[in-house]
Parts: structure tokens; sequence; C-alpha cells
């Protein structure tokens, strides 16, 4: 059969989302894709379906009106994804924050696993941040692939730590310092 | 029993760049009737103009109301100021602008080429009009040091000067981007593949074009004289061999054909500004703060811009009023959908080059 996982590793399809910005950083991501700077030759292909997706580019502030689709373009892909916030704006808010209509970033939205700085994010940084999110992505799949065990004794070595016990020791790190 | 079916087109979509929803209703396969909702990049702009940013800053900050045609947004808005202050900018800076004017205008129109090619399902062409478009991107970022959002003008003229070296690798640049766009015209007019998708789809007639008030390559493949490069005397357009170019069919290829010939006479342009570069300074200083009204018109890669700016003699304005190209010809996108096919309207989209970010600020 089919090996999935292996897959999706090697061809990850993008989701391009404009959630309000001024278009630099979208012709950008077209030209990553074009020629020059051959983005496909990772397997990546611009697709326009969140159903088939692995990795989510939102570029924009967020505007009042896109948030609920944006939310309900992530929650509609399938798992394991990969959200990357392609330049300044995207990140905080950039030019436009604190204007009326725009809600300071997509991080107040969905979690966002790579951001990409940049007024516009050049096709650069765009590769290494889609690379980037590669490796995120794989790790990501593995940590699906584990069998999850809540509630189990955090002494054993090598174990699955359950989210309840690794939040509660990043705690106990930010007490002491 | 209704015997339509509605068909909706975005928010979010593979053939759309940006966030617009179309609800198209179709019988069968025409288009029978459309309807367009264009807010969902509405961001505050003009408002934070008036409330946020001082006078000195807005250059920079109009620029990301597009970022396609960003060098003619922050040109209205800062010869909006220049007008106020009541200075004059020296030869060598308006020339500069012109050249970064142009060099926009070209990208910007082989972006356009590209997308609607794809749209109709080329993707070949696609990829080699993309692949081509970064000897322009290139010489644009030798020039203003950024690809995209350049930064280029601000008030009393521009921000960088241009060294010889950098004079010859655009020239060199130009012509290779000559070449090739003299390669599409031949592609764009007899591959038979193109016609199909292109001749007699989407057409605009002259008298629709006049009456729905169609500006840019939308109107002058239509026929309608309309540049504002002819109309205003700012910059010195017509020393420069600036030629308006039109066409009869307004069809998508109509359009194509506009572009192709336009991006020509802006090579044209730019070779005839380098070849001829006046001597002296890049930049004036211009004191006072700006006082009263004014009305600056430019010609963006998508028609005419329009910008008014109120000041009261302090650092915050009064008024700043966007009033942008795409804004004025969605009667005229609206009219030519009705009656055509649905399978073609991405395609007649892509060929009205819109820009929401414009439109909605």
């Amino acid at each position: 059969m089919f090996d999935l996982k292996k897959y999706r590793k090697k061809s990850p399809w993008i989701l391009h989302y404009n959630a309000g910005s001024c278009n630099g950083c979208d012709i950008e991501i077209l030209a990553s894709l074009s020629p020059k700077y051959d983005l496909e030759r990772f397997g990546v292909i611009n697709t326009g379906n969140p159903k088939q997706s692995d990795i989510f580019l939102v570029t924009g502030p967020v505007t009042y009106r896109s948030r609920e689709r944006l939310v309900e373009l992530y929650t509609q892909m399938p798992e394991p994804k990969v959200v990357i916030a392609v330049g300044s704006c995207t990140c905080t808010g950039g030019v436009f924050r604190d204007m009326y209509n725009v809600e300071d970033g997509i991080d107040r939205y969905i979690p966002v696993d790579v951001y990409i700085a940049g007024c516009a994010a050049s096709p650069e940084l765009i590769i290494d941040g889609i690379v980037k999110a590669l490796e995120i992505l794989e790790q990501k799949s593995k940590e699906m692939e584990k069998p999850h065990k809540l509630f189990r004794e955090a002494t054993s070595e090598g174990g699955i730590v359950n989210r309840r016990h690794s939040a509660l020791k990043v705690g106990e790190i930010d007490e002491e310092n | 029993m209704k015997k339509t079916i509605n068909i909706p087109l975005g928010s979010q979509h593979i053939s759309l760049l940006e966030p617009v929803r179309f609800k198209f209703e179709c019988e069968n396969e025409k288009i029978i009737s459309v309807d367009s909702d264009v807010g969902f990049v509405h961001r505050g702009i003009e408002r934070a103009c008036t409330t946020k940013f001082k006078f000195d800053a807005i250059g920079y900050v109009v620029a990301r109301v597009c970022g396609l045609c960003a060098i003619t947004h922050s040109l209205s808005y800062t010869a909006a100021i220049e007008k106020l202050l009541g200075g004059e900018i020296t030869k060598k800076a308006k020339y500069l602008r012109i050249l970064l004017l142009e060099l926009d205008r070209v990208h910007s129109h082989m972006l356009c080429l590209s997308h609607t090619c794809e749209n109709a399902g080329f993707e070949a062409m696609f990829m080699r009009i993309m692949g081509d478009r970064e000897l322009v991107m290139e010489i644009q970022e030798l020039l203003t040091g950024n690809r995209v959002q350049f930064d280029y003008i601000n008030i009393g003229g521009v921000n960088r000067d241009i060294s010889s070296e950098v004079a010859q690798k655009i020239v060199n640049n130009l012509y290779e981007v000559k070449q090739r766009v003299l390669g599409y015209m031949d592609e764009f007019t007899n591959n038979w593949s193109l016609s199909l998708k292109f001749k007699t789809i989407g057409a605009l007639s002259l008298d629709d074009a006049y009456r729905l008030n169609a500006i840019g390559p939308l109107a002058r493949a239509s026929g309608l004289n309309i540049d504002v490069r002819n109309e205003i005397g700012y910059l010195p357009f017509s020393e420069v061999g600036f030629v308006m170019q039109t066409h009869s069919e307004g069809d998508i290829n109509a359009r194509n054909i506009v572009r192709l010939n336009e991006i020509l006479n802006s090579i044209l342009m730019c070779e005839n500004i380098l070849s001829g570069l006046p001597e002296g300074e890049i930049f004036t200083k211009l004191k006072g703060k700006p006082n009263g009204e004014a009305v600056v018109r430019f010609e963006a890669p998508r028609g005419e811009l329009m910008y008014y700016v109120k000041g009261n003699g302090s650092a915050m304005l009064d008024r700043v009023r966007i009033k942008t190209p795409t804004f004025a010809s969605i009667p005229a996108f609206s009219h030519i959908f009705v009656g055509e096919n649905y399978a073609d309207a991405p395609a007649i989209l892509a060929s009205f080059d819109p820009c929401l970010s414009c439109t909605a600020k």
C-alpha cells in the first residue's frame, strides 16, 4: 500500500490565504514558485483546497472581515498542519498596527509555527521558512504516530511525556530563572 | 421552479490572489447576473493617515495600500504635498521617478499577463513570463534596495542616486526583456489554443467603456483614448517618448496586446531616460507644513489614481482621500461578465488585473 506519511514529507501542498495584505508578499510567494527560485523542487504545489493542504501560508494583518474565514480555513485543514506567517504585518500588524479594522497579526487567532519577517518578505526568506516548516511537519507527523497515554508516570525514561507534565516542567524552569 | 443556479467564487480561491467574492447567477453555462463583494481587505488607511501618522511619514504608509502599484501611491501623495509646500524638485529627481514608475508598470503588466495565462489553463506561459519578470525585479532591487516595497520617493526628491554600473545593468536587462516581450507578442497573436480562450471572450464595446466609466488598459483595449500620462504636466512624460497604446477589439486578447505594447513603450521610455539623464542633485529640502487642498492624478498600471490631500498648517493632515483605479472600473467588470460562460470567468477576472487591496484600502 501507499505509505502516505512518506509522501507527505516529499510533497507538501500549500494553501495560500490573503488576510488583508498589500499584495506585496503574495506576489513574492508567486515569484518564489516561479522558475528563478523554484520552490516546486521541494514537491510544493499551490492548491486552492484547504482539505488537501499541509502548509498554510498567510499574508496580511487579518482584517475584521477576513478573520472568520482564516479560522475556518485553518480548521478545515487535516492534521498535521503547519502555519507560516509571511511578512511583518502578518507577524505583528506592522505598519497597520492599531488601525481600526485590523487585528494585529494572525497569532491572536491561530497558532503559528514559522514567522517570516520583512516588508515585503523576499523569496529567499520564504524558501527558508518553508524548508523550516517541512522539518516541523515531519516532527508533527511523528508526534501523531505516538500512542497517547495520559497521566503516565513521568519518571519513565524515553517514554512519552504527556502534555500536562511537560507544561508543568516548563513552568518550573521559568520559576527558577 | 427556479431555473438558475448560484455559484460563488471566493473569498478564497486558487485563481484569486486576493480575497474578493463574486456571486454568479448562471443559467446552464451562461452567467446572467453577477454580484461582487470587495470589502474583505479594508484596513482603514485613510483614517490612520489623519490620526496616527505625521505628514512626512504618510508617503511610506500609503505605499502599503498596494504592493503592485506602491510607487504610484507614494508618488501621488508626495506630489500633492509638494504642491502644498510650493517647492520645485530637480529635473534629475523627476526623471528617476519616471524611471521607477515605468519599471513598476513593466513588472505589474507582466504579472497580469502571466496570471491571465494561468487562469486560462496555460501553465507553461505563466512560468515563462514569471521567469522573465525576475529580470525586472533584479534591476528594481539594484536601483532601490528592495524588490517590492521600494520606499524610493520622499518629499523633495528620491532616496538613492543611480550609479553608472546600475544604469548599464538596467539597459542590459531591459534589452533582454524587450526580446522576450517580442516573443510573447508572437505567442499571444498567433497561438491557436490561446486564441480560443482569449479572442472574442469578455468583450467591452467602446460605447459601454465610455458609459460605464472604464479606465486604464481596460478602456484603452476598447479604443478609448484615456491615459493620465497624456494629460498631466507634472512629470515630463512627453519628453521621454510616451505614446498612447490603444486597440479596437475590447476582448481579453486586446487587453493583453495593449499591455504588451505598453511594456514595450515603457522600456523605450526607460532607455530614453537613462541615455539622457540630467546632472544635478536628487533631493531638495522643502520647508514648512502643508496648508490648503491639493488634488493629484497619476496613471497607475491599472488606470487613473487620484489623491486629495487637505492640510491645516500642522503636522497632522485633515483629510487624505484615495480614489483607486479598480474601484472606478467595477461597473464595467460586472457588465462584461454577463453573457459569458462560467468556465471563462477566472480568465476574464484576471484580465481586468483587479487590485482589491487598492479598492478597499
